[in-house]
């Protein structure tokens, strides 16, 4: 069936929060007080941007954005574990 | 039928819901939670219910869009892949950053309770 009409209105009554969500995580990011706590609002605000292109795919009724959210789970992943490398020896290897 | 992707569409409209009111919950807690490690319960639940209960909705919802087309089922596919792939990866990613966090001694355990790791490198 066509669901257009419902995610025209679904879709940004829900950003708003999305968007104050991640309006906080920012506010964490530039006031953190080590670095590991930026880290960490950094790696939950890229998953949350992954869903957020989800939402975006749905809304625009195209299925090729979809595929960012792919790349950018995996690119929160690899900033944890490059983050901690470079935590624990100093250097980020060859 | 029709009613059965009603109550799909539905399912994943309201899951989609829990995992913003987890974002918000997550968001809060991290500006409130007095540590590094305190905070890590709020990142939890910032990735697992607000990452990966929404992807799992985003899925529901593109299986009954017919104006996708054909290339729903592709929306289907990566959205259920990209969620397990979080709850397989953020777990990992958290613990190896607290793990990388306390032997550098980078995040001081401000309000100390107790903290057995910190006692146990010290013998």
């Amino acid at each position: 069936m066509n669901t257009q009409w419902i995610l025209d209105i679904y879709v940004p009554i829900i950003s708003i929060v999305f968007i104050i969500a991640v309006t906080l995580y920012i506010i964490r990011v530039l006031k953190g007080p080590t670095v590991p706590d930026m880290v960490l609002s950094i790696d939950c605000l890229g998953y949350d941007l992954a869903v957020f292109i989800g939402l975006l795919s749905l809304y625009y009724g195209t299925s090729f954005l979809i595929i960012g959210s792919l790349m950018i789970a995996l690119w929160a992943f690899i900033f944890d574990l490059y983050i901690s490398k470079y935590f624990l020896k100093k250097e980020l290897g060859e | 039928m029709l009613i059965v992707e009603e109550i799909v569409l539905g399912l994943g409209l309201v899951l989609i819901t829990i995992g913003a009111i987890c974002d918000l919950l997550a968001s809060i807690g991290l500006n409130k939670f007095p540590n590094f490690y305190v905070r890590m319960h709020a990142a939890t639940i910032g990735t697992i219910g607000g990452a990966v209960i929404p992807l799992i909705g985003v899925g529901l919802v593109a299986l009954v869009s017919d104006q996708l087309g054909t290339y729903k089922y592709m929306v289907f596919g990566v959205s259920i892949i990209t969620a397990l792939l979080i709850m397989i990866a953020s777990p990992t990613g958290t613990h190896i950053l607290a793990n990388a966090a306390h032997k550098a001694k980078l995040a001081p355990v401000q309000p100390k309770v107790v903290d057995k790791l910190e006692e146990a490198e010290e013998k």
